[in-house]
């Protein structure tokens, strides 16, 4: 008796299992079909650090070394030279070496113009670890081709087809919700 | 030399020694025990660390305190925010930073949404050791979204970097309230199915209940923490003892059970579960629609005195000791890791258990090795 009261048992416990998973047989599968598929990333997502330049093609980098003195991987390499037109620096040498780089956005959060930004281009694997090595043509390209991008100074913005730079709705911004709310109140 | 934890090749006939790890499936990441056998039965256990030491406590201290915060995410790497907090309570204490209201709640929010990952994970990779494939399936696509809600906001999905001094990096995004409370209706529905597949199975029962049991006096004595210690009927929870955030405000149990085994351990962290999501529920509805999410913070941080600060991570108690002499960086810091802790027990739970009973008790522990290790 005590045998057939285990085998019981037993099959009890395999048809709660199949029924549990029985439930999820209909639920919808997804595939990603990635490389001709892009996933939506959020526009905040650190997947790679781009410097972004001015509409007119000049640098907003004003070489004022924090993100080099903030970095915890101390990946971030400046060399500055005076301004020979007016005042402040120019950039000579803006190395960063992605390879060590940790992606904390420590670097992003203490620039005080948003010249550092992170961007969503996650394609970046390579074959050659030296290939990570990036300088400031490699990152200035970067931000020339990202259309949306982060920093907490000045929030998302996007680039216009037109090459204008502007701030991303509420909708997209970390903390919109302030600016949603407000407005819902008002309308 | 011949160390305390070196095991010479055994003279007896009737044993055998096996090393299990540090690259074995059932074992959790890079940790090895040399198991001793005889016939079916664990004659003795040594766990053997260090393979993924990375100097954590030293690296801490040749940087500044902004910097730190990067570093500390990377110990429990399963539930990475939940690190950040006692490092940044200590310092928060010692400069004497306000938080404000809604960042203690959106911090107690990410928090637990990141015990629910970290549970999600063990109880996946848990049931792997116990040779059923399909528990891992459903609840790496439970914690996907999970890290899909976080990554929407902190920019990161495991190491997100997010908890700041004097609050949280960034605001949430304006749909984060929203999509929490969706995931925790969804969540809430998928429950009784991981109770179905896992707590109230029989064959899952029949291999849990009654082994590795461990008793009060030795999991105190050995200073366990966590799930671990709460399911050998110590009632010690860190978000009660030593309240922090906006956990005073908040209601919840602690789940204890007094058995100790096996089956208790999934038992206190299946509850566990249960009780992040009514934590969620409740600091959903009362942080602040608006509001600062960042106190003030003094531009140069200069930290003088020593301070140790704890939280309950999904994995017990973690502790952090700062100590400052005057300057920007840390004269010393010292991590108190809860799964190092529970380590200790394997010597107690593994002698005497049976060689497949081991891998069960092994994954009931839930160690992640890069906070073992440091
Ligand atoms: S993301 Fe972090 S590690 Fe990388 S360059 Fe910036 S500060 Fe340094
Ligand atoms: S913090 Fe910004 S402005 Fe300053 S050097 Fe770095 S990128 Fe340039």
């Amino acid at each position: 008796m005590s045998l057939l009261a285990e085998v019981w048992e037993a099959v009890r416990a395999i048809g709660q299992g199949m029924a549990a998973v029985n439930r999820r047989v209909g639920e919808s599968a997804v595939t990603e079909f990635y490389p001709y598929q892009k996933p939506e990333i959020p526009p905040v997502s650190v997947q790679f650090l781009a410097l972004i330049q001015n509409e007119d093609g000049s640098d907003r980098c004003v070489s004022c070394l924090a993100c080099e003195r903030a970095c915890p991987s101390q990946v971030i390499t400046i060399e500055r030279k005076r301004n020979p037109a007016g005042k402040g620096f120019v950039l000579e040498r803006f190395d960063l070496d992605f390879v060590n780089c940790m992606h904390c956005a420590n670097c992003v959060e203490v620039c005080p113009v948003s010249a550092i930004v992170t961007v969503g281009d996650f394609e970046h694997a390579v074959y050659d670890v030296n290939m990570l090595k990036a300088d400031k043509a490699f990152l200035d390209e970067i931000g020339r081709r990202a259309q949306v991008w982060y920093s907490p100074k000045f929030g998302v913005e996007i680039r216009k087809p037109d090459g204008s730079i502007e701030k991303a709705p509420p909708e997209m911004q970390p903390g919109g919700l302030a600016e949603l709310l407000a407005g819902e109140e008002g309308a | 030399m011949r160390g305390p934890t070196q095991i010479l090749p055994t003279d007896r006939a009737d044993e055998m020694l096996i090393n299990m790890g540090p690259q074995h499936p059932a074992t959790h990441g890079v940790l090895k025990v040399v198991i001793g056998l005889e016939g079916e039965r664990v004659t003795r256990a040594v766990p053997h660390i260090g393979f993924l030491h990375r100097n954590h406590e030293k690296i801490e201290e040749a940087r500044t305190y902004p910097q730190i915060i990067t570093y500390t995410d990377r110990m429990d790497y399963v539930s990475g925010l939940q690190n950040e907090l006692p490092f940044i309570l200590a310092v928060e204490d010692l400069l004497g930073v306000e938080v404000p209201d809604r960042a203690k709640y959106l911090r107690v929010i990410f928090f637990e949404l990141y015990r629910l990952a970290s549970h999600l994970v063990w109880l996946g990779t848990g049931m792997l050791d116990f040779g059923a494939i399909t528990p891992f399936l459903y609840t790496f696509r439970d914690r996907e979204r999970i890290l899909e809600i976080v990554e929407k906001t902190a920019g990161a999905r495991m190491l997100p970097n997010y908890f700041t001094f004097g609050g949280v990096r960034r605001d949430v995004h304006p749909d984060f309230f929203k999509d929490v409370a969706d995931f925790l209706d969804f969540f809430e529905k998928r429950l009784p199915d991981y109770y179905a597949l896992v707590l109230d199975s029989p064959v899952f029962q029949a291999r849990a209940v009654g082994v590795g049991v461990l008793p009060k006096e030795r999991a105190i004595a050995r200073g366990a923490s966590g799930p671990v210690l709460r399911a050998s009927g110590v009632a010690y929870d860190v978000r009660k003892a030593e309240p922090y955030d906006a956990y005073p405000e908040i209601e919840f149990e602690v789940p204890v059970r007094e058995e100790g085994d096996v089956y208790a351990r999934f038992w206190v962290r299946f509850k566990e579960m249960e009780e992040s999501i009514k934590i969620i529920r409740q600091a959903i509805e009362k942080t602040p629609k608006v509001g600062p999410y960042k106190g003030k913070v003094p531009a140069r941080m200069k930290v003088k005195g020593s301070r140790y600060r704890a939280v309950e991570i999904s994995r017990g108690h973690l502790g952090a000791h700062v100590v400052g002499d005057g300057t920007d960086r840390p004269y010393r810091i010292k991590h108190r890791s809860p799964s190092f802790a529970n380590l200790q027990l394997i010597p107690d739970l593994l002698v005497g258990a049976r060689f497949a009973d081991a891998i069960a008790i092994l994954s009931s522990l839930d160690p992640v090795f890069g906070e073992v290790d440091r």
